[in-house]
């Protein structure tokens, strides 16, 4: 299973609809780093909303993905983390601490927006 | 029950109760007797010792129902327990005082007497003090679940500005109510940000410290971002000498300080208007 | 409720029908949003460690009860079975951070913090069972 990146002039969208297993995760990241070479995009949102569970591992997924895009020029934020899911990490103790956030797309474009220009 | 007993408890009622009354004289000089019209104080316990008497006659379950009646009227209008116990001990007293006094019995049924009566008044005090005390734990579940009502509205008073005013005493079980309101409130207003007002805190330990850093932590997750106000001098200095670090958390010390920096970070501001454009 | 799914884990899909079982369990038994994201993330956490070190298992989940003098109170119950190499440390991967998979080491001791009660036994070359219950308040 593949997850859609689109792309909007300099930025790349991504909505994960799909319950997040290891495999997709994985290839999700390997797709996205070679998407932002491809484009030579300056920003990426992933809206989380639709998903139900964030554990340890898709965790370390996401804060991977965020670091590495970094590296490679591209600001990440990531938008519409559920409050049960939150609460959860929390828990957990994951903070991730190093990760932009916003509460939808919308507030996350305005983010990236502020943050390439400041 | 043995029906000699019986009789004999029938026979002698007057007599059993006038004692009844002259024993329960002693403490009737309490704090609680003394806030009630003597009145009714003594028809209460006259009452109570016909319904003690007359449960004799009924089938248990009866009996049991009609004294959970009896007491549940009293509960409510905050009889202490200690009245019915008192008057159950003492009608013991007054009882086996009465029948040994007879000559008719001899020292095999005096035994056996006294273990019927024994029971009986046992089985009399054990239901009064399981109808108290379900009615303790019933208050108490009551107060617990109006106390959870109380916990932690999320206030939107400006587009994406929100305040959450805590008030009282902070455990896990609230924290976790107070996380999930500040949460579902952030994404049901699209809040940017949320003061959280410890004002009305009493104390603020290590674990209320603790529990106020997941929560803004939480909040950053969702994508929004916590100010803490209303930080009092004592509660600062509580928290530095605790070596609690909310360094990481922007603070402020009043409401009106901590909106004004929520206006910032939103880039709007409030300015004053010149009277020309009032009119 | 006499529920009970015994989910077998031996590849990465069992990882996902574990947690699938017991969000609809925890559903069923009316655990609140948060509290159903809790118990799955702990079943994933605990599937997950049963591919990695054990390579297969089985998670079984079901549903319990308590009955106390103001109610019967409701839970479920997952258990984590594998016959795989054991853990040797439990101090050790009980401690926030500790990890030999390249993970965030939040795994067990997260687990531990989701639920109410956490149980785990572990024979060095036998296998390991970790008992994990959460009561709905």
């Amino acid at each position: 299973m593949r997850i859609p990146i689109l792309k909007l002039h300099d930025y790349l969208l991504i909505s994960v609809q799909v319950e997040l297993d290891d495999q997709t995760a994985l290839q999700f990241q390997e797709d996205l780093l070679n998407k932002i070479h491809q484009e030579g995009s300056s920003g990426v949102v992933i809206d989380l909303t639709s998903v139900e569970m964030i554990d340890s591992f898709i965790a370390k997924v996401l804060g991977d993905v965020v670091e590495m895009s970094n590296l490679m020029g591209a600001k990440v934020v990531l938008t519409g983390i559920q409050p049960a899911v939150a609460i959860t990490l929390i828990d957990m103790g994951i903070m991730l601490d190093e990760v932009p956030t916003a509460l939808d797309l919308e507030q996350g474009l305005d983010k990236l927006q502020q943050e390439l220009e400041g | 029950m043995q029906p000699s007993i019986i009789e004999m408890i029938y026979s002698q009622r007057q007599e059993i109760i006038d004692r009844w009354k002259e024993e329960i004289q002693h403490f009737s000089d309490n704090e609680f007797s003394r806030s009630l019209p003597s009145e009714m104080y003594n028809e209460t316990n006259v009452e109570f010792v016909h319904l003690i008497i007359d449960t004799l006659e009924l089938e248990q379950s009866e009996a049991k129902e009609k004294l959970r009646q009896f007491v549940e009227r009293f509960i409510h209008t905050g009889w202490p327990l200690s009245f019915f116990t008192q008057g159950m001990q003492a009608f013991r007293r007054v009882l086996l005082e009465t029948m040994t006094s007879q000559e008719t019995i001899n020292s095999k049924k005096v035994f056996e007497t006294f273990y019927e009566v024994e029971s009986w008044i046992d089985g009399i005090i054990n239901q009064l003090v399981d109808e108290y005390s379900g009615s303790w734990e019933n208050t108490l579940h009551l107060q617990k679940l109006a106390l959870k009502e109380l916990s932690a509205p999320l206030i939107p008073v400006f587009e994406k500005i929100s305040v959450m005013p805590l008030i009282g005493t902070i455990d896990t079980e609230r924290a976790k109510l107070i996380m999930e309101n500040l949460l579902e409130g952030i994404i049901e207003h699209r809040s940017q940000v949320v003061l959280i007002d410890i004002t009305g805190v009493p104390v603020v330990d290590t674990m209320v410290a603790h529990h106020i850093i997941q929560a803004s932590e939480a909040v950053r997750l969702v994508g929004a971002e916590c100010i803490l106000v209303g930080i009092r001098p004592e509660i600062a200095q509580t928290i530095v000498n605790l070596g609690i670090d909310l360094g990481k958390f922007p603070t402020r010390s009043t409401l009106r300080k901590g909106i004004e920096t929520g206006l910032e970070l939103t880039q709007r501001k409030i300015v004053k208007i010149s009277s020309d454009e009032f009119r | 409720m006499s529920v009970q799914s015994n989910v077998e884990v031996r590849t990465e899909w069992g990882i996902v029908s574990a947690r699938q079982a017991g969000r609809n369990l925890a559903k069923e038994i009316g655990f609140s949003s948060v509290d159903q994201a809790r118990i799955t993330t702990a079943i994933s956490e605990l599937a997950r460690n049963i591919y990695l070190y054990a390579e297969k298992g089985e998670i079984i989940i079901e549903a319990v009860e308590e009955i106390h003098s103001t109610g019967v109170k409701h839970g479920i119950k997952i258990t984590a079975k594998d016959k795989g190499p054991g853990i040797k440390n439990i101090r050790q991967v009980m401690e926030d951070g500790f990890t030999t998979s390249g993970g965030l080491g939040a795994g067990l001791p997260g687990v531990k913090r989701l639920m109410d009660e956490f149980d785990i036994d572990s024979v060095a070359g036998e296998g390991t069972e970790i008992t994990t219950i959460k009561w709905n308040s």
